[in-house]
């Protein structure tokens, strides 16, 4: 399957650009209007178009779709399982993932298996590479270069509730009218976004790309009458790698064998050898005067915008707690790429304290910035406006996604980006809309504290918002949702449904395969090392499915009994459960 | 109405309460049954617009909180129902946290109707659910869950402890222990939830896990510590059990009727007089008592008396205080022979004692009344008394006459003593345990943390699900802890900056 990615990157990847876009567009009504392309819009355009609607994704900038405006990784505790879900339900970012990782590692490994977090450090241009292949070759999606200028509303229908119905957009160019029975907005920062260094601010939501027109904004507020609320976010300088005496930082390597996201790939693009390393450094008394010494040539430190407790620029992290070391991790930005991305040092400082500031960590004393870091404001709508289906309450066939929402992370927007693609699909298809249970999967968490709670600051997962933690396990993801999202939801695909199907049917087997074998618990000892078991004479495991926790043992691979033989693999999913 | 037709349109999304909640309700909060005042109070937003029209008040409200004599009218036929007090209580400042209004007005029945109907009358008012008041109270944070049942039990307290307990409970004295405990088992749980979800990126010491083992362990050994007040609290509640026991013809019932007063069982020369438990309340000293009689202990060949019998001896084993009465005239005529003889006697009353509780736990749960007093020689009574002070190992005993009421006073001050030890002082000390209900969440509680160390080096995840469980039987009782307050105290100790 990997080859004949790359097949297609190469042979259609031009053609993509010139041939789909702008002045030879036929049609003029889609199903789907997706308005962004960024984690939340690629996925809910993904989404939408499985479910058999015909799509169109617009995007300011075709080269910029998937591009990853912030740190260069993926995953990560509660992350992780967010990749694994959308992955489940067939999106896109799992296998993405897979493709572009540079560096795999799964964090957590010692603290029980519902709370691993798969993780990956990405080549940027490898990821964008494909999310943008896999959007070519998705049937029923067509992408456009443009900007949104207005959203078209008319009278509800009266047999549903709300005030307004979607009937599609208006692009600045003036001209016509494109309709759609539904619009999923993915905006991202661009909504009201202007950016901050230093003293100087400017409109826009990416630095570099020109800012989204005021239009949809007005629609949003002004016409839809919606709650919306401003946070800020930020990021940090990149740094020139060669400029980095990486001998003063600590190496941190990958896992030796790296783990896959996605439950279709048994292995990643990236060789195990190939793989980069991270580096690990911390800040000094001298970053902490630097940050003193700027804060009143700092705007955006000086609002009182919300933006996030756990992703805090360096400045709010010193002011906060003053007289700690903080840590700083190098991340590899790509294969060939000559930048290193700093890892906590998000900062809106001018760039010339920026430099200054870099140069009082040993590791970057000599350090030189490509881009300086920058702050973001951005507008966002409250999301308890909306259904668990991600539709506006207010507006039929209006959906909304990703930092729109108040969130913040590429996995937490693709998440949002599938449902809200899924339900977007599913209003045009006159299907009824559909909702994930916070019982049931991380997406359903997410969903449901937006909708239900609101947010106080951007939303960023973690595995303790979960109540069902110790089932939501990543490695279990497939089984949760991919059935279900097959043959309910209809966003899954028959080569993945079967492929989960068979696992679940693999595994059922394998566990009463394993449950038949009795063995004296010596003899079990012998193949599973220890593990307590109770001192019967002959005894079975009591098993379930899991992660291979116990039965990962390379010892208990070498000493299979027979019966065990033919579902091997399996077997690695299964867990023995110790007896107390 | 609308939003109702919307709501309806989409199934249950809306929670039912929101609906409620706009609506105003009314109740007579007084006892039923003709009284000299009887008070009818209103709550929820349409509370003014009734007390405007029910007390003919055109201009103002009268001042918050302000006894205000008025012409109680019917709203519809302007016909005068009474004269009372009405006074206005401007929410958030009111009981339940709404705009409130009471009427004071008089307690016959006839006017307790007619105001009701009045008021049922009014549009989008109607008669209160029972408990609304006080559950939509807790719902504006006015009250927390251990006050409501503390209230509950000022409401229904009879006796002087009782009141007192429930008072105590009501300042929410309770609340604020298991909030203590509820607030320490958050932090614990939020530092395990930091390490989980941050440490990886993030300088979190493993010195926070240590330190959460030992809060947990504090905290098991106080739970523990609560729970092991031999049910003092609930003893209070909701009455100390003492049983009457002892061999036919003693005179238990006559004890009975004694204590209470009154002739609750039938007394006669004849053994086996009573074969059923007859039970009857008491307060004694303040505490309330729950006194059952019990058919006398015998070998019998009467099947209705065997099981009389068969009670008897489940009571006693049930009891928190077991009287055991003697004939005295059955007493051995040697003084220095009665220890012995009544030792012997216990054993034959008393349930054989459990191997742990020991001899020394059974005498404090025991008196021994020697009854009949007046048929035994004074000088023989004394000599007894002498002996039964010197014996060790043996309970309390009073001798007593039931027939002339001598020693009744020192006998119901031995009583009262015991009881009040029973029940614990509900003023001084650590609050006591007054709920059942509170029992089984704590025993989870503790259930629930010892899974925690039984994991903590296994799989961390499992481990916190311990103390998730242990928060949630907390919260049953203090009310329920999301994940948000456990991120702020994530945020507010550990630095997170990824």
């Amino acid at each position: 399957m990997l080859a004949q990615k790359l097949h297609l990157l190469r042979h259609n990847f031009l053609s993509f650009v010139s041939s789909r876009t702008g002045s030879d567009l036929t049609r003029r009504q889609y199903d789907v209007i997706v308005v962004g392309g960024g984690h939340a819009g690629t996925e809910a355009a993904a989404a939408a178009a499985r479910l058999g609607a015909e799509t169109l994704l617009i995007t300011q900038k075709i080269t910029t779709i998937g591009a990853l405006s912030c740190n260069p990784s993926l995953g990560g505790v509660g992350k992780g399982q967010l990749v694994r879900e959308v992955d489940a339900l067939d999106g896109l970012c799992g296998r993405a993932g897979d493709w572009a990782g540079v560096h795999f590692s799964i964090l957590n490994r010692s603290k029980g298996p519902a709370v691993w977090g798969p993780r990956a450090q990405l080549d940027r241009e490898r990821y964008r590479q494909f999310i943008q292949s896999e959007l070519l070759s998705t049937p029923r999606l067509t992408v456009l270069e443009g900007s949104v200028d207005e959203l078209l509303v008319s009278q509800p229908n009266p047999e549903e509730p709300g005030h307004h119905r979607v009937t599609g957009i208006r692009l600045v160019d003036g001209s016509h009218p494109i309709l759609s029975s539904s619009v999923v907005l993915t905006t991202g920062t661009f909504l009201s976004g202007s950016l901050f260094m230093g003293q100087t601010t400017s409109p826009g939501g990416r630095i570099g790309d020109v800012p989204s027109c005021a239009g949809l904004s007005y629609t949003l507020k002004e016409t839809l009458g919606l709650r919306v609320g401003r946070l800020r976010t930020g990021t940090p300088p990149r740094i020139v790698k060669e400029s980095v005496d990486l001998s003063l930082a600590q190496l941190q390597a990958p896992d030796k064998q790296p783990t896959p996201f996605s439950f279709l790939n048994t292995h990643t693009r990236c060789k195990p050898e190939e793989q980069l390393p991270c580096y690990l450094t911390h800040t000094t008394p001298g970053v902490e005067t630097v940050v003193r010494e700027s804060v009143h040539l700092n705007c955006h430190i000086q609002q009182d915008t919300k933006g996030p407790r756990y992703c805090p620029s360096i400045e709010s992290r010193v002011l906060r707690f003053p007289g700690r070391r903080h840590q700083v991790w190098l991340e590899p930005e790509g294969l060939t790429s000559d930048l290193l991305y700093p890892q906590g040092l998000s900062m809106t400082m001018p760039p010339d304290l920026q430099l200054r500031l870099l140069r009082e960590i040993p590791a970057l004393h000599r350090a030189e910035i490509r881009t300086p870091g920058y702050g973001v404001q951005y507008d966002f709508v409250c999301p308890t406006q909306l259904t668990p289906s991600l539709q506006v309450k207010s507006t039929q066939g209006l959906f909304l996604a990703g930092q729109i929402n108040g969130t913040t992370g590429y996995e937490e927007a693709a998440a949002q980006g599938l449902w809200a693609g899924v339900n977007a699909g599913r209003t045009a298809l006159s299907l009824p809309p559909m909702a994930l249970s916070r019982t049931q999967s991380y997406i359903g968490v997410l969903i449901d504290d937006l909708v239900g709670r609101g947010v106080t600051e951007p939303y960023r997962m973690f595995t303790s918002r979960a109540e069902f933690r110790t089932y939501l396990r990543p490695d279990n993801a497939d089984l949760r949702l991919t059935p279900r999202g097959f043959e309910e939801v209809g966003c899954v695909t028959l080569r993945r449904y079967e492929k989960a199907v068979s696992v679940r049917d693999g595994l059922q087997e394998a566990l009463m395969a394993l449950q038949s074998v009795a063995l004296s618990s010596t003899r079990w000892r012998e193949k599973l090392g220890n593990i307590s078991l109770s001192e019967n004479k002959s005894t079975t495991l009591k098993c379930s499915i899991g992660s291979g926790l116990w039965l990962g043992h390379s010892d208990f691979q070498r000493h299979v009994p027979k019966p065990l033989l033919h579902c091997l693999g399996c077997v690695l999913r299964i867990v023995v459960l110790p007896c107390h | 109405e609308g939003d109702v037709l919307c709501c309806m349109r989409r199934g249950l999304c809306i929670p039912t309460r929101a609906v409620c909640d706009a609506e105003t309700i009314f109740a007579l909060s007084s006892g039923h049954g003709r009284c000299g005042v009887a008070v009818v109070r209103v709550s929820g937003p349409a509370s003014s617009m009734v007390l405007r029209n029910m007390a003919g008040l055109t201009q103002a409200l009268p001042s918050p909180r302000t006894a205000l004599l008025r012409r109680i009218t019917d709203p519809q036929s302007k016909e005068l129902l009474d004269r009372g007090l009405v006074l206005w209580f401007q929410g958030p400042h009111s009981f339940t946290g709404e705009d409130s209004a009471e009427f004071h007005i008089h307690g016959g029945p006839a006017v307790i109707t007619a105001v009701l109907q009045a008021l049922g009358s009014l549009e989008g008012v109607r008669p209160a659910e029972a408990g609304e008041f006080t559950r939509r109270a807790f719902h504006a944070g006015k009250l927390g869950l251990t006050e409501v049942e503390g209230l509950g039990d000022l409401i229904h307290a009879e006796t002087e402890a009782q009141r007192r307990q429930a008072l105590r409970q009501m300042d929410g004295e309770l609340g604020r222990l298991y909030q203590d405990w509820g607030y320490r088992l958050k932090r614990c749980l939020a530092h395990v939830e930091a390490f989980i979800d941050f440490s990886e990126d993030e300088l979190i010491e493993d010195g926070v896990l240590n330190q959460v083992d030992s809060s947990v362990r504090q905290l098991e050994a106080e739970i523990e510590r609560h729970l092991k007040d031999e049910r003092r609290g609930e003893r209070l509640r909701s009455g100390v059990q003492v049983v009457i026991a002892g061999a036919t013809n003693a005179g238990k019932s006559s004890l009975l009727n004694t204590l209470c007063q009154r002739p609750a069982a039938i007394v006669s020369p004849i053994a086996g007089t009573t074969r059923d438990i007859v039970e009857t309340s008491l307060d004694i000293g303040g505490f309330p008592v729950l006194l059952s009689d019990t058919a006398g202990l015998r070998d019998s060949s009467d099947s209705v008396e065997r099981e009389g019998v068969r009670r008897a001896r489940q009571r006693v084993e049930q009891a928190d205080l077991t009287l055991v009465v003697v004939d005295s005239t059955q007493l051995p005529p040697d003084p220095q022979l009665v220890p012995a003889f009544l030792q012997e006697h216990l054993s034959t009353v008393l349930p054989s004692p459990s191997p742990e509780a020991g001899m020394e736990a059974a005498s404090d749960r025991v008196l021994l009344v020697l009854n009949k007093s007046d048929l035994v020689p004074e000088e023989q009574r004394e000599r007894t008394e002498g002996e039964l002070r010197e014996s060790t190992g043996l309970p309390p005993a009073c001798f007593l006459s039931c027939y002339t009421s001598t020693g009744l006073e020192d006998f119901l001050t031995v009583l009262q003593s015991r009881v009040k030890t029973l029940c614990g002082d509900p003023l001084s000390g650590a609050p006591s345990l007054t709920q059942a209900r509170h029992r089984a969440h704590l025993q989870q509680s503790v259930q629930a943390l010892i899974q925690y160390h039984q994991y903590r080096d296994q799989d961390l995840a499992l481990a916190a699900e311990g103390v998730r469980l242990a928060l949630t039987h907390l919260g049953r009782i203090t009310g329920r802890v999301g994940a948000e307050e456990i991120l702020d105290i994530i945020f507010r100790d550990f630095c997170i900056g990824k």
